[in-house]
């Protein structure tokens, strides 16, 4: 039962025992009815709470309410009289007690999480607030400590770091599988002297993988976040970051739509890097997005693409591009449309994509 | 630039840079761990070299970087995952160039930086 007490652990608590006035919330300075609200409120509290007094040697405790006996498996009686440690135990961090006692030192308010050991032997961790109370002449009087069992949070917390290094191993991997398809396209374009061909194969691969790396974290709620989806596609075409501007939420989608998104977006963007607003040094692009509700309640991702600044459009250009062709084919497997317009100061194109309720 | 390294364990990607070089008229060597770069350094005299960092079985390329820098010969890190390059080699203060980069790009990359070291 000695947890790190050490020696001189029962002298403590007997000497204590004697000295150690029990709390009363009578004659230590509540009276009448705000004595009796604090006994209430301290018994009916879900916060464990105790008090000790600096005053006696090892700073034993002096009262607890219903509450720490819940929370630590002690009752009352076999707390008072002794000093806080015994909550203390083999994998609590010194680093964190070292804390505390400077707190109880220099009388300062601190908010500290460790592990403690209930009597029984179980751990919890533990959020101690503990901070002085000084009585009407500015002398301290009691420390006051109160302890929530943060354990839940803890797990909950670990599991969040644990999917975290999960999900950048996984990124990583899909890195490597992305470098290595394009690495096996570039050479077998080479091989059979067909590298136009590869290469726009290579470009439409790496687009897909942006598309998807930022999703990663987030795939497992459901429903990505498709700004960053839109930002990582379209990084390559302005590498100087002053020629897309993005306008958008937090607006979400399905997983699936972001092989679509991608592939279109990056068709709008190789068109505007030949011809459009890309081509030329001043030209810009907008891109925003936004959810948009039809008449019949059924919800939809438009993403509005505005180029300006490029060299001016004198005549509509040819109907179908291939990229395009391929755009609007698989758009339309997601529900989805491209409508492309052609401005005098450049192409105006919106995607549209129904989503699932 | 007459001669670069490449330190890179995934042979296509080693293929594609290699091949790349070669179009801008530089050969490379590749090496596929650290003991055949520093056997590669030893053969060869190279003017610059792209360096992969994770080179499996937790072998980094931080050694062969510490022997191009004592050099003084120009390299870039190529690498898929950025946060775990590492602080040794972040206090290289070399280029790092994220996978997947097109192997034209790196070849690019890697050229202008010779060329901003040479004296004009």
């Amino acid at each position: 039962m000695h947890r790190g007490d050490g020696d001189g652990t029962r002298d403590t608590f007997e000497q204590a025992q004697h000295v150690a006035k029990p709390f009363s919330a009578e004659t230590d300075n509540f009276s009448g009815a705000s004595g009796l609200l604090f006994e209430q409120a301290m018994a009916q509290t879900r916060m464990a709470v105790c008090l000790t007094d600096p005053r006696l040697e090892d700073d034993p405790i002096i009262f607890c309410n219903k509450a720490f006996e819940r929370l630590t498996g002690y009752r009352q009686e076999e707390v008072v009289g002794r000093n806080c440690r015994f909550l203390q135990g083999p994998k609590t961090s010194q680093k964190q007690v070292a804390k505390i006692r400077e707190a109880i030192r220099s009388e300062e308010v601190l908010v500290v999480e460790l592990l403690n050991y209930r009597k029984d032997g179980s751990t919890f961790w533990n959020a101690l607030h503990l901070g002085p109370i000084y009585d009407d002449e500015g002398e301290l009087r009691y420390f006051f400590g109160s302890q929530w069992d943060v354990t839940d949070i803890h797990l909950a917390r670990a599991e969040e770091r644990h999917a975290k290094a999960m999900a950048r191993e996984v990124s990583h991997r899909l890195k490597n599988v992305f470098a290595v398809i394009g690495g096996i396209v570039n050479i077998t374009g080479r091989a059979m002297d067909a590298r136009p061909v590869s290469g726009k194969i290579n470009e439409r691969i790496q687009a897909l993988g942006r598309a998807y790396e930022p999703t990663l974290d987030e795939a497992a709620f459901g429903t990505i976040e498709v700004g960053q989806a839109i930002r990582s596609v379209l990084s390559p075409y302005d590498p100087e970051g002053d020629r897309i501007v993005f306008e958008g939420n937090g607006a979400r989608t399905e997983p699936n739509a972001v092989s679509a998104i991608g592939l279109t977006l990056h068709e709008l963007a190789t068109n505007a890097s030949k011809y459009g607003a890309l081509s030329n040094r001043e030209g810009t692009v907008t891109v925003s997005w936004h959810h948009e509700e039809d008449r019949h309640g059924r919800q939809s991702l438009v993403i509005d693409w505005k180029e300006k600044g490029g060299p001016p459009i004198t005549a509509k250009p040819e109907p179908t591009g291939t990229g395009f062709d391929i755009a609007d084919r698989l758009l339309a497997f997601s529900r989805g449309t491209l409508d492309r317009i052609w401005e005098g100061d450049g192409l105006r194109a919106r995607i549209s994509l129904a989503l699932r309720s | 630039m007459k001669t670069i390294l490449i330190l890179e364990d995934e042979p296509f990607i080693a293929m594609d840079l290699q091949f790349a070089f070669e179009d801008s008229g530089v050969q490379a060597v590749v090496a596929v761990s650290c003991s055949e770069a520093f056997t590669a350094l030893d053969r060869h005299a190279v003017d610059g070299a792209v360096l992969d960092v994770n080179l499996g079985q937790g072998e980094t390329c931080e050694p062969v970087a510490q022997e191009l820098r004592k050099r003084d010969v120009p390299f870039v890190l190529h690498t898929g995952d950025l946060d775990r390059a590492g602080e040794a080699l972040r206090d290289l203060a070399a280029p790092i160039l994220a996978k997947p980069m097109d192997a034209e790009a790196v070849v690019e990359r890697i050229l202008g930086l010779r060329r901003s070291c040479e004296p004009a």
